[in-house]
Order: structure tokens, then C-alpha cells, then sequence
């Protein structure tokens, strides 16, 4: 029973390469005009809320990383100038009701919902903690020490998966603003005083920098009602998003967290850089799903690894942010980004077994990126996507999110969703393939394992020898040929390009 | 296919997730208001098939869960822990008319969200689709849950995805903790072991083929199944539709041999260790009485986890917010279908705090066992339930897993009703009595995990 959302620890990073074919994404992130997104549905007794500001983990100091992520934890977890902590939990308890914000790397989004009976009650809390927070030195101190918590117990120690994929992120975007968690790294977040956080938040909690955003059964009157609440949130100016030369990908690299004890746990992708809006992106979507939808058995990648051969639970493929894939089973609103990753996630699995799931990964890439879908699989998977994508945004708080990450990807008119079942229709097996051609490749990219034997693993690897695999029960000779291709496929990573870092070391600056 | 193990450390929504309700008291009361504003309809076929139907606006989206009444709990012979859930995964490898490859693509062009979980007392397969392939869908499940087939190697090349589960959540000290926990407080109840099961278990499931044809033979059955559809659709045409592809399935559910729990007669304590860095973490459990939808101070008892070790407690107050000795603290009371546990969980910061903590949750227990809690805090707590629930129903889908518990218990939605209306009648008194008769120290389980270094 918690009144207050915690955002659990996300993911990282994006970086500016802005190169996008159709309509080039915002090469700053500006704040975006005050016109409010409205998502009336009359039928819906709750009313939800959102207020997205254009700051994030990007704009975290150098050795200040956790910035960002403090500051929104003190608007949604502490108290206000007029209520303490207690006292705001209290007269929440009876609504049923909540706020919270997710901090991401581009955007920090303060969310709501209540049901309308609660309305009045509900928005005078919803307002006093975004526009009057205390920044008590004791609250402060509560939500810096779970932060570090966060990334010192739960990352490095209570989920191998969720490590993996924040380390594959580090390994690629390194050296840019964008490499950190979003929470922030150790050294980073314990060097933040309270000072910081309130010019932080003096500086980008501003109408220049808000886009507001309603949902649900409201009256017309709250717009304006909203509207005058948030109007007391000083003018300010939108900052300039910090400008990033991502460092090219040559070859394959990869990083090995050495965790003893544990299994291994792999993911590996690079930067594409191709966003919502443009045709190219739902183009590739329909390739991406076809390869590894997420949490769903339709994954090609899920069929080769998990169903056919019973290596582990699951196997996906991302070309959008994802962050808490282990927890959910659809997108996340409120991660936009300006770049984005490809990236393939394959879940835990014995350390003698990962070179070989690595490897049939790899090679299921190559036979993609090389042959392209066949007119098949195209269609069946659009067919698929059509429908499949109203689960995308099943609530009107989800539907919301969408809506408002639209401004981020200056998608006027036509929303993301709309356009994106539209483009079903009209997309060609044809241009996926060129989509595929022109994004994706297999030569050059980053591979993160968490593993309980690095050591050994780097050998392996380095060998570039066969990591053939056995069963407990016969297999067709179909699947015997393949796994011995499988087995023997290139790895093509020297040791000097395999980097071991101790799980203690992790995000620790 | 997840398997929602408890949820560690993070206890769940009253009424939401993990609640299994318990057939109603013997002296039956009168019916209450439905909790549900929407018409619900139940009928239940000739072969004991229960079909409830909740109609609601959903834009044409539609849930479609099949649950069958045997989850862990049903686990009762040696050897065979964690065999529901590896069921539920075999479920998904196809007929003779519908081979796996074949219900697949059929369930990928409709682009359904089909997945499945296995809980203590329950397996539900659920389909998140749209009402046009409501009817193709009923051809599909129907099918499967009446002639499922599949050879022995495709069986253990799934068992090998079902360990590669228990290796992800093996990672986790809340998973950890849990595991012993369990295994400590029920010692002949299959409560004892969690729904993923033992891993000598897990590693020894390839050797079962045959098991498994007697496993769904067993339990695979109409009468030990509720067929939910919600969203928007017509109680009428989803009944006529459902003797059309339902009736032919054949009865004969076997219910398990579950051992009964002896009573629990003094205060059982463990210490473990933890492979890796984690803060200390702390279980206290206490054993309930089966749940009972219309006694007060059964369902009072969950009302008193919240009251004493909720965001609003003083616990809460003293620990988190004020001395800052603790992350998370947390508490829930136990809806399962056999009697179960009042969990307390608490993530303590400061490895040496660990005594004083428990010290804190005993006086706070003491409290509640001397004298009732303030009226105001219940009344408060007692609309943020009915609050809670309304605001819960936001898709179809979020309908039927707030009700599927309740559901598979007794076959209708009469449990969650009755929870309800139990919930709005409690008084502090009640509250206070479930303290006195459950909150005992020879009643209680207590596990402390810390890391190893």
C-alpha cells in the first residue's frame, strides 16, 4: 500500500547524433510551447495528471551524476513548506492517490491520478509538492542514502539482468553525460550537497522548460484551474541540452562484470539513430518485433534460444529505451530520447552456456541484417503490430504519456501512436529491409555479461573456439546441424577488447 | 510466463495481487452490493465449467483468462515442488489440431497479449485481445485445456527454460530470504516451498513426462476451472459460446492429498547469509487462520498490517522517515486458500540496528494487542480500500486480476464482495481482537538475512 510511486532504478544515457532522415529530432531539447495536452475521456472516473519538464540525468554536473534524480525525489518523496512527509501521506491515505516523477536522462515527468470524488483534496497536495518543496536536510539525507542504496545492494547485487543492460549503456555511451544511471553514480550522488539540489531545481523547474498534460473524466474548468496553480512556477529559460560527440563503434568490445558466484546474464547493441516520427522507425520496429518483441513468445530470438532449445527464460530485442524490462510487460511512457539504442537482451543463463547463446544471437543479427524479413514474416508481424499496439497504451494514464512525450518528438498533429498503426499499412517488406540495411549491422557494437567466472569467460571469449552445448534429451538433426554453425559462429573479440571490472567497482563514479 | 512469486520485501495492495479468498463461512450471510459497477453475470455449465462474465466500455479490448483452481499448494507429494508452474509452461506446447507452432501464429496475427503465472493456489492463463477474435480465441483454449499434447523432448527443453527462471531469482536476497522463510514456518504444508519450487526439484523435472500426463489429468479439469471474460461483450453471447466449445470437456477433478499444518506451538528463529552485498533484511510471520470473508476479525487482520506498519503508521514514522534505521517497511496479511501468514518485512540501513528494529514491530504489536487504534485511521484506511479498488479498474484486463483470486476460490464473486463489505464494517475493536488472536510469539516465524562478508 504506497501512496507514493518510487521510481525504481532506470536505465541510462542517450546521445546527440542527429542524423535522422525524415524530420530531424530536436537538436536541443527546448522547452516545448505551453499548450497543454488534453486526453479527455469522459467515461474514465479518475483524472490523471503530468507535468514533464525538459531536464534530466543529461544535465547532471560532472561528479554530481544523481543530480537530477535527488532533486525529483525531493519534490515526490519529502516534504513541503507547509506539510511534513507524515502529514502528506496522511492526507493522501484516504484518496487512494499518489505522485511521483520519473527521472530520465532528457525529460523529469511529475505523475498523477485521482479519482474525481478526491479531486479537490488531491490537487492542492499535487500542486504544494511541485511548486513549495522544503528540501529538509533530513529528507535529504533519507533519499541520498536509498539512492546509493540503490545502486550499491539492488543493482550491483539483487538483479544480474538489470546490471547487465546498465552496463552494456556505460560501455557505449561512455564519456558522455548520458553514460551514468539516471539515478547516478556512488561517488557522484554522495558528493551532492542539499545546496545543489535546490538551485538545481530553481534553475529547471520552470514554465519555460513545463509541458502539462491532463487525462481522464476532468471538467473544462480544471484546465485553467491547473494552469493558474502552475503559473506561480517562476518564468525561467530553457536550457540548452548538452551537446555530445558519441564515440564511433569500431569492432566488437565488450565488458565483463565479474560477479562471483553468479550466472551469466548478457546483453549487446549500438546507437541508432532513428526516431519516432520518422517512417524509417516504425520501419524498423517491425523488424525489431519480429526478432525479439518483448515478453512476448512472437520473439524470434525467444524461439531460437528459449523455446527451440531451453537455454533460458526469454530473449529480446529493443530500439527504443526500455528501462525495468524485468518488471513490465509493455513500454514505459516518459523515457523520449534523442538517441537511441539498439540492443539485444538475453536473460540469465549458466556461464558455460552464455558464449553459446551470445553467438546464436549474434548470428541470428547477421542472417537478419543480411537476408532481410521475407514477405512472410513481414506481413504476419505487421498484422501482429496493428493490433498488438493497442496494448502499447491500454489506460488513459498511459495514452497520456504518450501524448506528452508526442511534444518531445515535435510530433504535431498526428501522435506517435496513430501514426505508427497508419504506417502499418502502408510500410513494404522492401523498406524494412532497407530500414534493417541502413541501421542496423553485426560488425560493431558493445556486449556487457554479468558472470560469476570473468576470468575464464574472457579466455573463452578471446579463444574465439567452439562453445558447443548439450542437452538432456535428443535433438533434431535439424537443430544439431545448426547449433554445431551456432557453436563455431565468430566471435571476433580480442582479449584486449575484453574489459573485466569488479562488481564492487560498478557505477561506483 | 511469469510467475509471480510474493513479492519480497514489498508486500502487496490489500485486494490486490495474491488474494485467495476462502470459501465463506458456514452460516452463509445475506448478499452484499457487488464492488464491481459493472452487471456481472456467472453461470456454470453441466461438466462444473464456472463462466463469470463482467461487461464493461473498453474500446473493443477484451480479457479472456482461464484459471485453474491448483497452484503450488496442490505440490503435496515428494519431489514434485514447483510442478504447477512447469505446467503452466507446457501449456503452451500445443495440440494435435494446434500444434504450438500453429496456436502461435494464430495468436500473433490477432496480436493478443497472451501470457500466464502460476501463484500458491492458482494457475491462470490470460489473453488481453480484441472482440472480433473473442470466438477464435474460445476455439484455441478450449482446445488446449481438453487435448493438450506434446512429445517428451519438447517437455525437457522446457524444463530448461523453467530453471533458467529459478537462476534469475536466485540473484535476489529478498528471493532468498523468502525461500527459507517459507521453508521454516510451514513444515508439512506444500506452503513451504515456493511456487518456483526446489531446485534439486527443478533440475529432476525432465526425468516427469509421465508425471505430467497424471498432473493434468488431475487437476486440468472443468470443475477445478473458471473461465473470466471481461470487456466489452454480451453475458448472453459469451455463455452460448462457451457451451459451444466448453461442453465436451470432460469432469474428473482429483483433489489433492494436501497435508495439514500442525499448529504452530512456539517461536521458530533462523540466521542466513547472503552471497553478496545487501543491506540486512528482516521477516516476521505470523500464522492466520484460513481467510474468511464475513468474520471481521479475520479480514480485521489485514487492516491491522497496515494500520500498524503502513506509510501512515507511527512504526512507519519512527523507523523510516524519523530515525531513518529503515528503507522499506512493510505488512500484509495472508488471503490464501489454506491458513496462511501476517508477513512484516523490513530492509534495515544499519546491519546493527537489526534487534532494535524487531524491538520497535514487537511494541507496536504490543500496542494494538492493549487497547484498539484511533477510529479515524480505520475510517481513513477503510476508503482508501474502496477508493483503491475503483481507481484499480482501469482495463479489462486490470479487472480480472483484481477479481481472479477471489474467483477461483469460490467459483463466483461473492468472496470479494463479502471482502468488502468486511472491510467497510470493521471496527477498531476488531482490529484489536485480530491482534489478540493472531499477533502471538509462538505463533511467528522470524528470519534475518545478512551478507556473508
Amino acid at each position: 500500500m504506497k501512496p507514493r510511486s518510487r521510481i525504481a532504478l532506470a536505465a541510462l544515457a542517450a546521445i546527440v547524433a542527429g542524423c535522422s532522415r525524415d524530420s530531424p529530432p530536436p537538436a536541443a531539447p527546448a522547452a516545448e510551447d505551453s499548450t497543454v495536452v488534453l486526453m479527455n475521456v469522459a467515461a474514465d472516473p479518475t483524472i490523471s495528471l503530468s507535468v514533464q519538464f525538459a531536464v534530466g540525468s543529461q544535465n547532471d554536473p560532472p561528479g554530481k551524476e544523481g543530480l537530477a534524480f535527488l532533486t525529483g525525489q525531493m519534490l515526490s518523496d519529502a516534504a513541503t513548506e507547509s506539510r511534513s512527509l507524515d502529514e502528506i501521506l496522511a492526507a493522501l491515505y484516504p484518496l487512494a492517490a499518489s505522485y511521483g516523477i520519473r527521472v530520465d536522462v532528457e525529460r523529469s515527468t511529475f505523475t498523477g491520478r485521482v479519482h474525481r470524488d478526491n479531486l479537490d483534496a488531491y490537487l492542492e497536495l499535487f500542486r504544494d509538492a511541485l511548486l513549495h518543496p522544503k528540501f529538509a536536510e533530513d529528507d535529504f539525507e533519507r533519499v541520498r542514502n536509498d539512492a546509493v542504496n540503490a545502486l550499491e545492494n539492488t543493482l550491483r547485487y539483487s538483479s544480474d539482468e538489470e546490471l547487465g543492460k546498465a552496463a552494456l549503456r556505460e560501455l557505449v555511451f561512455r564519456g558522455t553525460p548520458y553514460a551514468h544511471p539516471t539515478d547516478g553514480t556512488v561517488a557522484g550522488l554522495k558528493a551532492i550537497t542539499l545546496a545543489e539540489v535546490r538551485e538545481f531545481y530553481r534553475q529547471h523547474y520552470t514554465r519555460a522548460t513545463m509541458q502539462l498534460g491532463l487525462g481522464g473524466g476532468f471538467d473544462t474548468a480544471l484546465v485553467a484551474r491547473v494552469e493558474a496553480a502552475l503559473a506561480a512556477l517562476p518564468e525561467g529559460s530553457a536550457a540548452a541540452a548538452p551537446t555530445i560527440t558519441p564515440a564511433a563503434i569500431e569492432g566488437r568490445s565488450a565488458l565483463l562484470i565479474d560477479k562471483p558466484g553468479a550466472d551469466s546474464s548478457i546483453s549487446f547493441g549500438f546507437p541508432v539513430a532513428v526516431h519516432r516520427g520518422e517512417r524509417d522507425f516504425y520501419a524498423l520496429w517491425v523488424a525489431n518485433s519480429w526478432l525479439g518483441e518483448h515478453r512476448n513468445s512472437a520473439s524470434h530470438l525467444f524461439n531460437v534460444i528459449r523455446e527451440t532449445r531451453g537455454l533460458n527464460y526469454g530473449d529480446y530485442s529493443y530500439i527504443e529505451a526500455f528501462p525495468e524490462g524485468g518488471q513490465r510487460n509493455m513500454p514505459p511512457v516518459n523515457v523520449p530520447r534523442r538517441t537511441q539504442l539498439f540492443e539485444v537482451w538475453i536473460r540469465t543463463l549458466p556461464n558455460n552456456q552464455a558464449p553459446f547463446a551470445l553467438r546464436a544471437a549474434l548470428r541470428e543479427l547477421k542472417l537478419l541484417v543480411d537476408n532481410g524479413m521475407t514477405a512472410e514474416q513481414f506481413e504476419l508481424t505487421r498484422t501482429f503490430l496493428k493490433k498488438y499496439s493497442l496494448h502499447y497504451a491500454e489506460t488513459t494514464a498511459a495514452r497520456l504519456g504518450y501524448a506528452v512525450d508526442d511534444g518531445f518528438y515535435r510530433l504535431d498533429g498526428e501522435g506517435h501512436l496513430a501514426r505508427f498503426r497508419r504506417t502499418m499499412d502502408e510500410l513494404s517488406v522492401e523498406e524494412v529491409n532497407a530500414a534493417i540495411k541502413r541501421y542496423w549491422q553485426y560488425d560493431d557494437l558493445k556486449i556487457a555479461i554479468v558472470t560469476g567466472d570473468a576470468a575464464a569467460m574472457k579466455t573463452l571469449l578471446a579463444s574465439d573456439g567452439p562453445t558447443p552445448i548439450e542437452y538432456s534429451n535428443p535433438m533434431p538433426e535439424a537443430i544439431v546441424a545448426e547449433d554445431r554453425e551456432i557453436a563455431a559462429f565468430p566471435l571476433a573479440l580480442a582479449a584486449e577488447r575484453i574489459e573485466v571490472v569488479p562488481v564492487d567497482e560498478a557505477f561506483e563514479r | 510466463m511469469t510467475t509471480p512469486a510474493k513479492p519480497l520485501l514489498c508486500l502487496v495492495l490489500l485486494a490486490s495481487a495474491w488474494l485467495v479468498a476462502a470459501p465463506l463461512s458456514s452460516q452463509e450471510p445475506a448478499a452484499v452490493t457487488p464492488i464491481i459497477p459493472y452487471p456481472t453475470e456467472t453461470r456454470t455449465l453441466a461438466n462444473g465449467l464456472t463462466v463469470i462474465v463482467v461487461p464493461m466500455p473498453s474500446d473493443g479490448l477484451v480479457a479472456y483468462w482461464t484459471i485453474v483452481r491448483t497452484g503450488s499448494r496442490d505440490e503435496y507429494e515428494p519431489g514434485r515442488s514447483g510442478f504447477a508452474h512447469f505446467f503452466e509452461h507446457m501449456m503452451f506446447r500445443g495440440t494435435q489440431r494446434y500444434p504450438s507452432e500453429v496456436y502461435q501464429r494464430i495468436l500473433t496475427t490477432m496480436g493478443a497479449d497472451a501470457n500466464a503465472f502460476t501463484t500458491d493456489d492458482l494457475t491462470a492463463y490470460h489473453i488481453g485481445l480484441g472482440v472480433a477474435d473473442l470466438e477464435r480465441v474460445m476455439e484455441l483454449e478450449s482446445d488446449r485445456f481438453q487435448n493438450l499434447s506434446y512429445a517428451e523432448g519438447a517437455f525437457q527443453t522446457e524444463a530448461g527454460a523453467v530453471y533458467g527462471e529459478y537462476r534469475k531469482s536466485r540473484s535476489e536476497p529478498d528471493f532468498a530470504l523468502y525461500e527459507r522463510l517459507m521453508g521454516t514456518a510451514f513444515e508439512r504444508h506444500p506452503y513451504g516451498h515456493t511456487t518456483l519450487g526446489y531446485e534439486n526439484d527443478i533440475a529432476a523435472m525432465p526425468k516427469l513426462y509421465e508425471y505430467s500426463k497424471q498432473f493434468f489429468r488431475r487437476y486440468y479439469r472443468p470443475d477445478n476451472a473458471v473461465v473470466l471474460v471481461v470487456g466489452d461483450v454480451t453475458p448472453a453471447n459469451i455463455f452460448t459460446l462457451v457451451e459451444k466449445h466448453y461442453a465436451g470437456w470432460r469432469p474428473g477433478y482429483e483433489a489433492p492429498q494436501i497435508p495439514v499444518e500442525p499448529e504452530q506451538t512456539a517461536e521458530r528463529r533462523f540466521d542466513m547469509t547472503f552471497d553478496g552485498q545487501t543491506l540486512p533484511l528482516l521477516w516476521v510471520s505470523y500464522k492466520l487462520p484460513v481467510y474468511d470473508a464475513a468474520d471481521r476479525v479475520r479480514v480485521a487482520a489485514d487492516l491491522f498490517a497496515d494500520l500498524a506498519f503502513g506509510e501512515t503508521s507511527e512504526a512507519y514514522r519512527r523507523l523510516v522517515l524519523d530515525e531513518q534505521v529503515v528503507e522499506d517497511l512493510d505488512a500484509s496479511a495472508s488471503y490464501n486458500r489454506d491458513p496462511g501468514l501476517l508477513d512484516i518485512t523490513a530492509r534495515i540501513k544499519d546491519p546493527a540496528k537489526v534487534d532494535y528494529v524487531l524491538g520497535v514491530i514487537d511494541a507496536t504489536i504490543k500496542q494494538f494487542r492493549d487497547a484498539p487504534p484511533d477510529a479515524k485511521r480505520l475510517a481513513d484506511l477503510q476508503k482508501r480500500l474502496r477508493y483503491g479498488f475503483l481507481m484499480g479498474l482501469q482495463t479489462p484486463d486490470a479487472v480480472a486480476s483484481r477479481v481472479a483470486y477471489f474467483v477461483a476460490r469460490n467459483g463466483n464473486l461473492s468472496g470479494l464482495d463479502r471482502t468488502y463489505a468486511t472491510y467497510a464494517a470493521v471496527t477498531p475493536e476488531d482490529v484489536h481482537a485480530a491482534a489478540e488472536q493472531y499477533l502471538r510469539v509462538e505463533r511467528r516465524t522470524v528470519g534475518v538475512l545478512r551478507p556473508r562478508q
